[in-house]
């Protein structure tokens, strides 16, 4: 109930600070103040709610329907965070809890800023109070109740001195099919129980748990990071509203410049930090899939990199007086970038994508349907109408002036290729609403010249002076940078055999980056240092962008049987599997596999595999040999242990094609008919047998056969035939019905059929990622050079 | 002037076009009834759900996994995946195959298993009766 009336409160507040925000835009003089006290409380009151929310994690209070369903009692401190922003309630929550926030340090910083703070903040405070309403007792609230709609409880879940009490019968269900049983909580029930004077904190003592897939570190601090990024993308779109409104363009760029750095630092750490967990836990050996979450966090940071670029220009252009270049470029963008961040919300959280991805939350139901689309639509309808509606004056204010060797041509190119990049995104995430899907060869195929176009502007547009440059000045600059790519480009064909001309295209474009931001931090490193951050995010993007060549392009991957005790080579390192030992409190277990390289350096990698309770599934966790040229990455796919016996029919393996003769064990054999399963039946799945007619000769004597494969109900079985006068037993193993070849087990009847033990054998799945350390490098460097350019522009949005 | 634009329609032209052909050359669709799954010839995504009466099979020499999958109307079919068992899928509520149906079998090269229970507890509901 607190929870709830928290909430109820601070969406008054932001809904009466918007309004405030509003009238002090049209002139009311008295109203500033308690615009600037409501949002505080609005803010306050958020921060107490998710407080209360955490508090009510910590101390297992699963009367809450979100305690019940994301936590349990054994997890540790460190994973209860998690359950934090496990569901959709509480990453809604957690998302309104960072955009308050922000919005706390916006507030401080456009009320120093001439008459930014009411123009802003009115929009700002407008989605605040979007996000709100979302977690209000109407919608997702992570307050709600257990029984405020009917659920059904496991039995495990409840005190089991109450499931004999009479009272509770008419509340118990099973399941047939599982033979499990239920304990329907509901309203009813609540009632019953409050009758009897048991609270329903005592009555239910365990929770549904947390899923094993985000019980691990990047779980905890991957999403906290990627919803500031979101929440970030807010503060943009409200300077270019208020530059709408006003519209006065001339100030926007410097004030927005430093939030938008910020943003896309944080939102581009978030992503990566995703796929660095997708990476390590999920243990399919990448850390990108193109799956729709993925990329709904990834076109809204494409949009605000493309945004920053014309950005600069425009701040550039100012200069000879009037608004500059890109004016209506950069509002678009800035205002898409959020719309995009809600488009993804609304992708991943309304249930359309229903089919199309792991991480999908099932359909919410039709009401945040609904709220969603007014949400996507409100913003839409705001940000493109007050375009529309200025458009007339932007046009009258276009400067000018083109110059094909100019900084600001190679600029604004980088800001159409990042635009293309983030529109394909869009497209291929965007089409099962329309029941289509995409493979992912369409993301890669179509970024694989992106990246090029990038990777060499990248480096040119540096060369390059603002409006004019000469030719001869480009060819001097860029010496070093050509010399060096030159003999990098030697490198990777003759010792890193890089053949495929795309991806050599690629290297070289991101190797010309890395050397000339690379030869021009060098030069500025003495100098002005805050001047650096252009060029260390861009070094940063180069190495990325040769780490995913590395990494994607030339990985190996290969899957093998360990047996216990015995080493296998696989892509250059000797694996022998040594054993498992269960770890924590035997939930899990460990297979050593100690792992030699070419030097004969052994280290003990030790993948893990469980069946988890919270779903009853097998989960595998990968482990990684990491390396900076190279990881060796190991999944575990599954484990036999040796106890099981089986019977292994003893003789020779013979491949038949129609018609053909072979000899064995002193007999004449000839496949003289395929005997042709029904085919109609077999295609409609039902039971069918085939097999294969052979003639048999031994000793003068000839008998026909038929080795018969059977296809039933419980499976296919192989029938073995003897033939007591030859002493032969012949057992079909495979056969083709399309080419008719036939494999057969052929043997002496007199020699018995064997058991043998098979020993302990791990299967894995081994793969080598070669320069995959230069993804992380590369982004984290690239984050950094964000940071200093933050800075940077900070000292520079004041007038 | 007019050649900026000229020059900025034809590359915005050829990339569309790119992006147009790629889509429709990549493009699978979403198929939940299994007798038009098992008419087409395109790779398609058939959407259904397990068969746990028929049980799995895993084929460790051929390295497949073996499944039988129904729609909604109950056509079954046989689901050969070149790979393991994916990590979810006793658990999964309903199961995404990419791939296509030849000789009486649907080989599959990609699944996805679906897990409601992680975000909403329906699995839950089935007891309801």
């Amino acid at each position: 109930m607190a929870g709830s009336i928290l909430i109820t409160l601070a969406l008054a507040f932001s809904i009466f600070s918007m309004v405030m925000y509003f009238f002090t835009y049209r002139g009311a003089k008295n109203t500033l103040n308690i615009a600037r006290m409501s949002y505080h409380a609005m803010a306050m009151f958020v921060i107490v709610a998710s407080a209360f929310l955490m508090y009510l994690i910590i101390t297992h209070q699963y009367q809450y329907e979100y305690v019940y369903s994301y936590s349990n009692d054994d997890l540790p401190f460190g994973f209860l965070l998690s359950t934090f922003w496990a569901g959709q309630q509480g990453s809604f929550m957690l998302w309104l809890l960072v955009t308050a926030l922000i919005g706390v340090f916006l507030q401080s910083y456009t009320g120093k800023r001439d008459d930014l703070e009411p123009r802003v903040m009115m929009f700002f405070t407008l989605a605040t109070t979007f996000l709100l309403a979302m977690v209000s007792p109407l919608l997702k609230n992570p307050f709600a109740y257990i029984w405020a709609e009917p659920m059904f409880l496991e039995t495990a879940k409840i005190n089991a001195s109450y499931l004999t009490q009479p009272f509770l019968q008419n509340f118990m269900f099973s399941d047939p099919a599982s033979g499990q049983n239920f304990v329907k909580m509901s309203r009813d029930l609540y009632a019953t129980l409050q009758g009897a004077g048991i609270s329903v904190n005592q009555f239910i003592i365990h929770g549904k748990g947390l899923n094993p897939l985000l019980q691990n570190f990047w779980m905890q601090i991957h999403p906290p990071i990627l919803f500031t990024g979101f929440a970030m993308t807010t503060v943009p779109f409200s300077f270019a509203m208020a530059a709408l409104l006003k519209n006065d363009y001339k100030d926007w760029v410097r004030q927005s410049f430093p939030w938008i750095l910020a943003g896309s630092g944080i939102l581009g750490l978030g992503i990566m930090l995703g796929g660095y967990w997708a990476y390590g836990v999920l243990g399919w050996g990448g850390y990108w899939a193109w799956d729709p979450v993925e990329n709904a966090s990834l076109v809204p940071w494409l949009i605000s990199l493309a945004c920053i670029h014309t950005m600069i220009v425009q701040r550039k252009t100012q200069a000879k007086g009037g608004i500059g270049k890109f004016v209506k470029t950069n509002l678009l963008l800035s205002i898409l970038a959020y719309i995009m961040v809600l488009y993804s919300t609304f992708l991943t959280r309304s249930g359309v994508l229903g089919d199309a991805s792991v991480h999908s939350f099932v359909d919410p139901g039709t009401i945040v349907y609904l709220f969603l689309i007014i949400f996507v639509g409100t913003f839409l309808l705001l940000g493109v109408g007050m375009i529309i509606y200025r458009w007339k004056y932007l046009e009258s204010q276009i400067v000018e002036e083109e110059n094909l060797l100019a900084r600001e041509l190679a600029l604004f190119t980088a800001t159409v290729t990042l635009g293309a990049s983030a529109l394909i995104v869009a497209v291929g995430t965007s089409a099962p609403i329309f029941k289509q899907s995409v493979e992912t060869r369409f993301y890669n195929e179509m970024h694989v010249p992106l990246a090029i176009i990038i990777g060499l502007l990248n480096g040119f547009s540096f060369l390059l002076k603002w409006r004019h440059s000469s030719g001869e000045d480009i060819l001097k600059k860029s010496k070093f940078s050509l010399i060096a790519t030159g003999v990098f480009a030697l490198l990777i064909i003759l010792f890193g055999k890089v053949y495929d001309v795309m991806m050599i295209l690629l290297s070289i474009s991101a190797a010309f980056a890395f050397f000339v931001n690379a030869e021009i931090a060098y030069k500025i490193f003495t100098g002005n240092k805050k001047m650096l951050g252009a060029y260390i995010a861009h070094i940063g993007f180069s190495l990325f962008l040769l780490g995913v060549v590395g990494s994607a392009a030339y990985s190996k991957q290969f899957e093998v049987d360990l047996t216990k005790g015995k080493p296998v080579n696989v892509l250059g390192y000797t694996l022998e599997f040594t054993g498992y030992n269960p770890i924590e409190n035997n939930t899990k277990y460990e297979f050593n596999v100690s792992v030699k390289d070419g030097n004969g350096e052994a280290r003990v990698i030790k993948p893990i595999m469980f069946v988890s309770t919270f779903n009853n599934s097998l989960m595998r966790e990968p482990d990684i040999l990491e390396g900076f040229t190279k990881d060796f990455y190991v999944t575990p796919l599954s484990y036999e242990d040796g106890s099981s016996v089986e019977n292994k029919p003893l003789g020779n393996s013979v491949t038949l094609m129609p018609n053909e003769k072979t000899s064995i064990e002193g007999a004449d054999l000839t496949y003289s008919d395929f005997i042709k399963p029904d085919m109609s039946v077999m295609m409609g799945g039902g039971n069918f047998q085939m097999g294969a007619k052979l003639t048999v000769t031994k000793n003068g004597k000839t008998e026909i056969i038929e080795a018969l494969m059977k296809k039933e109900e419980q499976g296919v079985t192989f029938v073995p035939v003897e033939l007591k006068d030859a002493d032969l037993r012949v057992e079909l193993t495979k056969i083709d019905p399309t080419t008719k070849k036939a494999e057969f087990i052929i043997g002496k009847l007199s020699t018995p059929v064997v058991t043998t033990k098979p020993a302990e054998v791990l299967a894995v799945n081994a793969s080598t990622k070669p320069f995959i350390s230069l993804v992380w490098i590369g982004v984290a460097i690239a984050v950094i050079g964000f940071f200093v350019s933050t800075l940077r522009r900070l000292k520079e949005s004041w007038s | 002037m007019k050649n900026k634009y000229i020059f900025g329609g034809v590359i915005a032209v050829v990339f569309l076009g790119m992006m147009i052909y790629l889509f429709t050359k990549s493009n699978i669709q979403y198929e939940s009834d299994f007798a038009k799954v098992m008419s087409s010839e395109r790779t398609i995504k058939a959407t259904g759900t397990w068969v746990k009466e028929k049980n799995y099979e895993v084929n460790k020499s051929e390295r497949t996994f073996v499944f039988y999958m129904k729609d909604a109307a109950g056509h079954e079919m046989k689901v050969i995946y070149s790979g393991t068992i994916p990590n979810n899928f006793e658990s999964a509520q309903s199961i995404v195959v990419t791939g296509l149906y030849k000789n009486g079998n649907f080989h599959a090269k990609d699944i996805l298993t679906k897990c409601p229970s992680k975000y909403q507890d329906k699995q839950n509901a089935a007891a309801n009766s």
